[in-house]
């Protein structure tokens, strides 16, 4: 096996939130030295730090901020604008570049650094409300529904962690870093799918449809749960095939033109269908047949599923709870390293020893 | 000028739909040479799967297609012959990444795996995108976005909580996070290329990236056996916290209350009455939920979202397709660019939400007319000569149009 890939790449986290924890738990994920900075007021829950803690090395809020992002190559950080200000005892994120050329800086914020916003304060749901996709989640004789989790939060971990690898290779290539301004607002705003290119050229705002974009698009209950199916039109014929009704084959359906004016009656065909099958038996009829089906899994039922198994998915975490199973690396392919979790300010001594010169 | 961090490299993109797509289109945004192959009979369905009104070449105007595929280059290459086949192998040869969103057993069944690929680059980085991987006994299945969301666990996590029906996402979420992850996955490898000297293979389950979002949730199952739990738009963390409606057709706001002393001081300011006094845990934000669903009635959200974020209250406007395109805060900081368009009027594109703030990325051009950049890859860059071509061309391998060009 060879070296992880940003092994001796130093990454100095600061902040404390799920966006910069998570972007971070990647980063040492394929080999970085992190260190995390711990906040004075850990906002994290225990179990989000079972799972985004993992694999760091903590020191004390105490321990001088500006001195240890000297020393790292990758500064990660976030919360509000102007905290890294705070953090940093009044250094902005430009002085230290000019310090150090080929230093990264990546904050990620609600807002972003600028505009009238910016300095807002700012939770998962009000994040996911300005991004865009909330408009579009939910029922539509009921109120917006935010998607589960911390969606608007991990949204930008992911995208803070391809912002501080890809400007951290353009260090390597061009001999520069950069400050890496990413708002979580602007992470979704610009994933709408066909929705908001259409609302920007149309006019016209898109409306949550609940869970049928149309009856081939969307969510069943099935025998034992939850099933789905998201068939395009070149996988029409394969879907009606598998579900077998005889009148699937009458032009009302069959004809794409003529199908929108009877989707009521095909949902309840397929409400008919769903309801007698289990999850995997509409999953295993989609693999023979190519259909695009799918089955509403808890994270119980992946913690059992056979595919994650083989493929090593799941990281082992020791807590004084017992081994939790986490998700592991995100694809194949290159190195990954699973990590326990420290106490906080558990590595001050050494870290300020190996990365400041410092003596215990 | 400063460089952007990918600038140099250069990327053969077979990708499709939103997944890929979206992945490439953040390569294209930090600087790469991105081309674009698409077969003749075998498109990429977004460029027709809304087409403009009486416009004779659809798939040349499309603002979908167009919105994730600007700034790169359009090569029409029919893969399923052999000289097409072996004309792409003459492309992977001069680039750096090859990156794929096809079903699993799709490239190898095309004879372009990845010992093909690497005996025309060594180095070659290979990135699959397949929905549950290359391997594993679920290889097989097809995956779309909202496939990907109920596979991964997040759709059982979503729902209103009081009827034990799972939600979907009202977009395909599955594919944008992994095309972040795959962008991401690019960079890296080529770190790992300029340290080694090798390339890479990149397999990238689309459910499993899903699942790394909710990782919590499965700390929660494997230690406490925790069954799923829809919780609406309330959070634990939270005192309280919901969505509102207020003046206007469909205007809502999302308001949090970290504390009850925040919810306090807000009720106080506002003339609310802040303690329900009496009730259970649940009834008492019930009773919050209709105090503040009363308060906002009527109430422009514009002017609630100041009034809140003047007072410190997290709080959001439920910003709709059309009105996250007029938000005055995301116009202020340069988010949207009207970019020219051959065939189609201007409307707003959102730019890179990686804003390097030395290297600032900007979007430069409209998505490539179908086959635009032919020429200059076939002759440009592999030197091809007119006889060559005019082959390519005898046999649709290139074409300037789709062949039988239908809707979808």
């Amino acid at each position: 096996m060879s070296d992880p890939v940003l092994k001796d790449v130093r990454v100095l986290e600061i902040g404390g939130g799920i966006p910069v924890a998570f972007a971070a738990r990647w980063l040492a994920g394929f080999g970085a030295d992190v260190v995390r900075l711990d906040p004075a007021e850990e906002s994290l829950t225990t179990d989000e730090q079972v799972y985004l803690l993992a694999g760091k090395r903590r020191v004390a809020p105490t321990s001088d901020p500006r001195a240890l992002a000297l020393a790292a190559d990758i500064v990660i950080e976030g919360d509000n604008p102007g905290d890294i200000v705070k953090h940093l005892r009044r250094v902005q994120p430009e002085a230290l570049r000019a310090r150090k050329p080929g230093l990264v800086v990546v904050s990620i914020t609600p807002f972003g650094q600028d505009g009238p916003y910016a300095g807002f304060e700012a939770s998962n749901i009000t994040s996911f409300a300005m991004g865009g996709i909330m408009s579009l989640t939910g029922m539509p004789q009921r109120e917006p529904l935010v998607t589960g989790g911390s969606q608007a939060l991990y949204l930008g971990g992911l995208n803070g962690f391809g912002a501080a690898v890809t400007a951290y290779l353009g260090s390597l290539v061009h001999g520069e870093g950069d400050w890496v301004d990413v708002s979580l607002q602007e992470c979704m705003a610009g994933m709408l799918e066909l929705y908001g290119p259409g609302g920007a050229y149309n006019g016209t705002a898109s409306m949550r449809a609940g869970n049928h974009v149309r009856a081939s698009w969307g969510i069943y209950p099935c025998a034992d749960g939850f099933a789905g199916v998201c068939a395009l039109e070149r996988q029409i014929p394969a879907l009606f095939s598998v579900v077998g009704d005889p009148e699937l084959g009458e032009p009302r359906f069959r004809d794409r033109m003529q199908r929108p004016n009877h989707d009521d009656e095909l949902q309840a065909k397929f409400y008919a269908w769903f309801a007698e099958r289990t999850k995997q038996e509409i999953l295993d009829l989609g693999a023979t047949y190519k259909v695009p089906f799918g089955a509403v899994m808890t994270p119980g039922d992946l913690l059992a599923n056979a595919s994650l198994a083989e493929r090593h998915f799941f990281d082992a975490v020791t807590t004084p709870d017992g081994v939790a199973m986490v998700p592991g690396r995100p694809f194949v392919g290159l190195p990954w390293v699973p990590g326990e979790v420290h106490g906080s300010g558990a590595d001050t001594t050494g870290v300020l020893a190996e990365w400041l010169g410092a003596r215990p | 000028m400063k460089k952007l961090p990918l600038e140099g490299i250069r990327v053969a993109d077979l990708t499709m739909m939103w997944a890929g797509p979206f992945a490439t289109r953040v390569l294209a945004e930090m600087g790469a040479e991105v081309i674009k192959i698409e077969s003749p009979r075998a498109w990429d369905n977004i460029r027709t799967l809304i087409p403009l009104p009486d416009e004779a070449e659809p798939w040349n105007a499309s603002w979908y297609f167009n919105d994730y595929s600007r700034d790169k280059k359009s090569l029409t290459l029919d893969l399923a012959q052999e000289l097409g086949r072996q004309t792409f192998l003459k492309l992977a040869a001069k680039c750096d990444v090859v990156i794929e969103n096809y079903r699993a057993d799709v490239l190898d069944n095309l004879g372009l795996g990845l010992e093909t690929l690497r005996a025309a680059k060594p180095d070659i980085i290979l990135v699959s995108m397949a929905g549950y991987g290359k391997t594993g006994p679920e290889r097989d299945q097809v995956g779309f976005g909202p496939i990907i969301e109920q596979m991964s666990g997040l759709a059982s996590l979503t729902g209103y909580g009081d009827d034990g029906v799972p939600m979907k996402t009202g977009l395909s979420y599955g594919d944008p996070v992994a095309g972040m992850a795959a962008a991401a996955a690019v960079a890296l490898a080529l770190i790992q290329r300029r340290k080694t000297g090798e390339g890479a293979f990149i397999d990238l389950g689309q459910r499993e990236v899903m699942s790394t979002l909710i990782g919590e949730a499965f700390v929660a199952a494997s230690l406490r056996g925790e069954e799923t739990t829809q919780h609406g738009n309330r959070d634990a963390r939270s005192f309280a916290q919901g969505v509102y409606r207020c003046a206007g057709e469909e205007q809502w706001v999302a308001i949090t209350f970290r504390t009850e002393g925040q919810w306090n001081d807000f009720a106080h300011h506002f003339g609310l009455e802040a303690d329900p006094g009496g009730l259970s845990a649940s009834a008492r934000l019930d009773e919050i939920d209709r105090r503040l669903s009363e308060w906002t009635a009527g109430k422009d959200p514009r002017w609630v979202l100041e009034q809140l974020a003047a007072r410190a209250i997290p709080v959001g406007r439920v910003l709709d397709t059309v009105t996250v395109h007029e938000d005055r805060h995301l116009n202020e900081r340069g988010f949207w660019t009207e970019l020219p368009h051959p065939r189609m009027h201007a409307w707003k594109q959102p730019r890179s939400a990686w804003q390097l703030r030395e290297a600032r990325p900007e979007m430069k051009r409209h998505a490539p007319l179908f086959g635009e950049h032919n020429d200059e890859i076939l002759r440009g860059l592999l030197g091809l000569g007119d006889a060559e071509m005019a082959e390519l061309e005898r046999l649709v391998i290139i074409s300037g149009a789709p062949v039988n060009p239908g809707i979808g």
